[in-house]
């Protein structure tokens, strides 16, 4: 059996785990011990005697690849990201976006909703994740809705969707791991992440005005702020505003100057400043110590992922798989554009069931390559490409598209986890209630999809600045 | 999709057990949060001593890089206890009773047999980088400042080895449970439904905003 | 049919022709009987080379001495400042000939390992932008990337070494984390940093890395006579390969430097003389005192270099 079967066999083996419920970091570490094993024994044609150097071998290598992988630099924005947005919930910035884009939006049809939404796109801006955002907000913002006579579940898919806007703009531990995964620069592909998400985030509330222009029961406008209350408000939304400035300088200066340091220091920073405001804000040692506690078990969830899916990786790397997929997606006598297409859907069928992070982590090591080779190569230049863009823009690009396909996945049933949190936050709306009122949302989700394919420049604007 | 889960408690050896692990397996994470915190710290140093000193921290990045495995291990075997590692339980979820019981316990016999792995290939990746006759016992350095390797390296195979003490114990629960045909089992993480899972979540945050 | 997997790092570059040229030609003479799989980062990460061919993952690969200097202590006497080696030729003379050395070969073979033969780099010149820093008072206070050796040279004459990958470099200078980079002329190529530069140092030459490419002893061993013939009998023309290869590349380097309009800074000797002396001496004295500590003939591994640079220079 030459190796590329072999790295089929346990590809097929490590999905079964996955599908029986064995949790993914370790079944992604066992398949590549196991893949390792079967390639050295191979090497000396399964001779019995053999068997142990091959054991020996694989399990040495196995065994260097947590250390190994885990000690670097750019990693370290996993946990820094993480705990920006621990700290976001005690500097209390949640309740204060709120408050200022009511105060300051909400007199548009649907009004509120439109304020949840872009609300959440500032959170989204100190908070890396999008579950907690969405459980924050159903918290603030579906009541205030209610209120007024809004749908209920029509305020609860607004949340949910909303939501998922965490794992686009940065920070965000997901782009973090798809840079890291993929080999490419951190904060290039951050600050590629803010337009396509605040681009989601205006395609969302476009969709809100549109519903309750037609429909003028779903949700009616919210007047009388005075100019007074609206400047009152913005103050203590700021520390936002300070994270998005480090985080955008430290990657370049849009002024044309040096840039104030590297991605790892401006997430950092970041952190440093929403926790100043949470201790100016009240934050003691307890709360400190529980949001350090929680930051640590998320670090470590997310790391014994990455370390185990990477085990897979160094067996993929022995076993040569990613080649001979790219070679075989290449091969292929169908438009590039169309296998594009073809594997965002998969990637949409298959966050239907499985954990963003999770779902990214196990298939860019085959995919990503078979996409850059598709394009043309991880050095094609713009001019020879197939889709227009040098092989770095491409990796950028297409890191986007996945984000924004694990994002989707988020609300789709029937694991839409954000969903599911919506509908535990309120007792009284059921798990269906949520689903349905976010359907409007996934038509927004493909409008923006398609835009983000058919317009790449929206993904590569910011990045192509920097250089 | 597996948050976190509910793990029950009776007088029994393997409850007591269970919180006597757990109280290491706290301690090691909460020790992981800190350095998290230190990393932070780290950062305004090295911008604040570059910029207003020139005086850049000497190996910014080596210390970082010897901080991670600190920050990515230690608190894995707290995540274990509470069945908080990601997995699709769209299956497992549907189980009830023995076969539910099975199903864990395979998979964590599984899991036991990885990680047993690890310690002996990651103690090796460590022996390679330490030698009791060299200066700071040291056979593998950094790049940048020359910082010896080998504490670093060192943490996986201890992280690891206390997981494979959460597996067995795990192993002992399930397996119990298995045999005797247990309802709700002491010192396993149970499978919560995702709304109460959901929850339990936003219960998390209550209060903190 | 015997396969070798080859773990070397980045993309194909003139850093790695020798080591495809190796591929190439033992390939040929076998009549494809013996192939060598290089892989570019797949196998491991760069600075874990040794450990993979310690670990007999992989039959050959790469490294550089100034990854983890304590990994191999005796070959770092390469990388001191101010050796003056002045061209690649000589760069593999004093290399090949402290391979040969007994302390040299024991320590590698702690690691299951045999050198075959070196990458020769050129010094390592740093590009800067601004105000070319052409005297040691202008390097007072300047941020440098520069690694092992030449760190700590540039450290004693009052520059400030900053850490921050090859990877990096660019990122690190284009945001002022740095103000020069030391590199050999393909990577400020291939990283980018001549993009960036006003000037480049065209005879500070404070040193260079020491990057070898190693064996598995077993597997070496393991070699029929035939296979290891071809092995053997095709260094030096790998080398060789390697040399014209470069030497090609450096002649366009005038080219691209006029093309970037990058001013090319001379040095005056009495600056020069003034560096040597506050760095290269006491640099070299404490490594020989540190490692002569260690059990590690240092002085005769000094020695041997210069030894062998006069030598090869009396050669031509
Ligand atoms: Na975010
Ligand atoms: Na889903």
């Amino acid at each position: 059996m030459d190796s590329i079967e072999i790295g089929l066999w346990v590809t097929a083996g490590l999905l079964v785990m996955v599908l029986l419920g064995m949790r993914v970091a370790f079944a992604a570490g066992l398949a590549g011990l196991a893949g390792l094993i079967w390639i050295f024994w191979a090497k000396s044609g399964y001779a019995p005697d053999k068997f142990t150097k091959a054991l020996v071998v694989s399990v040495k290598i196995a065994g260097q690849v947590p250390h190994s992988k885990v000690s670097s630099n750019a990693l370290s924005l996993i946990p820094t990201f993480i705990l920006i947005g621990y700290l976001a919930y005690y500097a209390g910035l949640t309740k204060a976006l709120f408050e200022a884009a009511k105060r300051w939006i909400a007199w548009l049809p649907g009004g509120l909703a439109v304020s949840t939404v872009f609300a959440t796109a500032g959170f989204a801006a100190v908070s890396g994740a999008s579950v907690a955002t969405a459980a924050v907000f159903a918290r603030i913002a579906i009541p205030e809705m209610l209120k007024i006579g809004y749908d209920k579940r029509f305020a609860a898919g607004v949340v949910a969707a909303a939501g998922t806007l965490a794992s686009m703009i940065p920070p965000s531990a997901i782009l973090v791991i798809y840079a890291i995964i993929v080999e490419q620069d951190v904060g290039k592909l951050l600050l590629a992440g803010f337009i396509p998400g605040a681009f989601s985030a205006l395609v969302y509330a476009v969709l809100i005005v549109g519903i309750a222009v037609v429909f003028r029961s779903v949700g009616p406008p919210v007047r009388g702020f005075t100019w007074r209350e609206r400047l009152v408000s913005l103050p203590p939304a700021l520390p936002i505003v300070f994270v998005i400035v480090i985080i955008i300088f430290f990657v370049y200066n849009p002024f044309g100057g040096d840039a104030w340091g590297t991605p790892t220091e401006g997430g950092a920073l970041g952190a440093f400043v929403v926790f100043c405001m949470a201790l100016w804000r009240g934050m003691r040692w307890t709360q400190l110590k529980l949001a350090l506690l929680e930051t640590a078990k998320l670090t470590a969830m997310i790391f014994a992922i990455i370390w185990g899916v990477l085990i897979y990786v160094r067996f993929l790397g022995f076993a040569d798989l990613p080649g001979a997929f790219a070679d075989w997606i290449t091969s292929l006598h169908m438009s590039p554009m169309l296998i594009l297409v073809c594997i965002l859907l998969a990637y949409a069928v298959l966050g239907m069931f499985m954990d963003a992070i999770g779902m990214l982590l196990l298939t860019l090591p085959v995919v990503y390559p078979a996409v850059m080779a598709l394009n043309g190569g991880e050095y094609v230049s713009a001019a020879d490409a197939t889709f227009g863009m040098s092989g770095p823009m491409c990796a950028i690009w297409f890191g986007i598209l996945v984000v924004k396909m694990a994002e989707f996945c988020l609300i789709t049933p029937p694991i839409g986890l954000n969903c599911f949190v919506v509908a535990g936050v309120r007792p009284d709306l059921s798990v269906q209630d949520v689903f349905r009122g976010v359907t409007p949302f996934f038509i927004a989700d493909g409008v923006t999809i398609a835009l983000l394919v058919a317009f790449p420049g929206i993904v590569l604007y910011l990045p192509s600045l920097a250089g | 999709m597996a948050g976190a889960s509910s793990v029950l408690s009776d007088g029994s050896l393997l409850s007591r057990l269970d919180h006597a692990l757990l109280k290491l397996e706290r301690a090691l994470a909460l020790i992981s949060g800190f350095a998290v915190f230190a990393l932070m710290v780290l950062a305004v140093i090295s911008v604040g001593g570059r910029n207003a000193l020139n005086t850049p921290l000497p190996g910014y990045v080596d210390w970082i890089e010897q901080a991670m495995p600190l920050i990515a291990f230690m608190g894995i075997s707290f995540v274990q206890r509470d069945g908080g590692h990601i997995r699709m339980d769209i299956l497992i979820g549907q189980l009830r009773g023995r076969a539910l019981w099975l199903f864990e316990l395979i998979s964590v016999i599984l899991i036991l047999i990885l990680m047993l792995a690890l310690v002996w290939g990651s103690w090796a990746h460590f022996l390679r980088s330490f030698d009791l006759s060299a200066p700071l016992w040291s056979r593998d350095s950094s790049i940048d400042i020359g910082l010896p390797i080998w504490p670093a390296k060192l943490l996986a195979p201890v992280a690891f080895s206390v997981l494979c003490l959460r597996l067995l114990l795990q192993i002992w629960g399930f397996g119990r449970a298995f045999v005797l045909g247990l309802e709700n089992p002491v010192a396993v993480p149970l499978i919560q439904d995702s709304a109460a899972q959901a929850a339990h979540e936003a219960e998390q945050l209550e209060g903190r905003d | 049919a015997l396969e070798w997997n080859v773990s070397v790092w980045g993309k194909r570059r003139a850093f790695t022709e020798h080591v495809e040229k190796l591929a190439e030609l033992v390939a040929e003479k076998t009549n494809g009987e013996f192939t060598m799989n290089v892989s570019y980062g797949g196998l491991s990460k760069n600075k874990e080379n040794l450990d993979g061919i310690s670990i007999g993952a992989f039959e050959m690969a790469q490294f550089c001495a100034g990854y983890h200097r304590d990994k191999n202590r005796t070959i770092t006497v390469l990388e001191l400042p101010f050796l003056g080696v002045d061209n690649l030729n000589e760069e593999v003379a004093v290399s090949h000939a402290v391979y040969q050395h007994p302390a040299v070969k024991d320590e590698m073979a702690q690691w299951n390992a045999k050198i075959i033969m070196t990458s020769p780099m050129p010094q390592y010149n740093i590009v800067g932008t601004g105000e070319p820093r052409d005297t040691l008072d202008k390097m007072k206070g300047m941020r440098v990337r520069a690694t092992g050796g030449i760190g700590n040279a540039f450290e004693a004459i009052g520059a400030v070494p900053t850490s921050v990958t090859a990877t990096e470099a660019y990122q690190a200078m284009e945001s002022g984390v740095v103000d020069t980079v030391s590199f050999a002329q393909h990577a400020h190529l291939s990283f980018g940093t001549i993009n960036k530069a006003d000037w480049w140092t065209a005879n500070l030459n404070p040193g260079t890395v020491n990057c070898p490419v190693v064996v598995n002893i077993d597997a070496y061993e393991a070699l029929s006579p035939e296979n290891r013939e071809a092995l053997d009998s095709s260094i030096d023309e790998a080398i060789a390969h390697y040399l014209a290869n470069y030497g090609e590349l450096l002649k366009k380097w005038d080219q691209i430097l006029d093309e970037k309009g990058v001013q090319k800074v001379v040095i005056a000797d009495e600056e020069l003389a003034k560096f040597r002396k506050m760095a290269a001496d006491p640099i070299r004295e404490a490594w020989i005192v540190d490692m002569s500590a260690q059990g590690i003939p240092a002085q005769e591994l000094y020695d041997l270099v210069m030894a062998t640079l006069e030598k090869t220079r009396a050669g031509n």
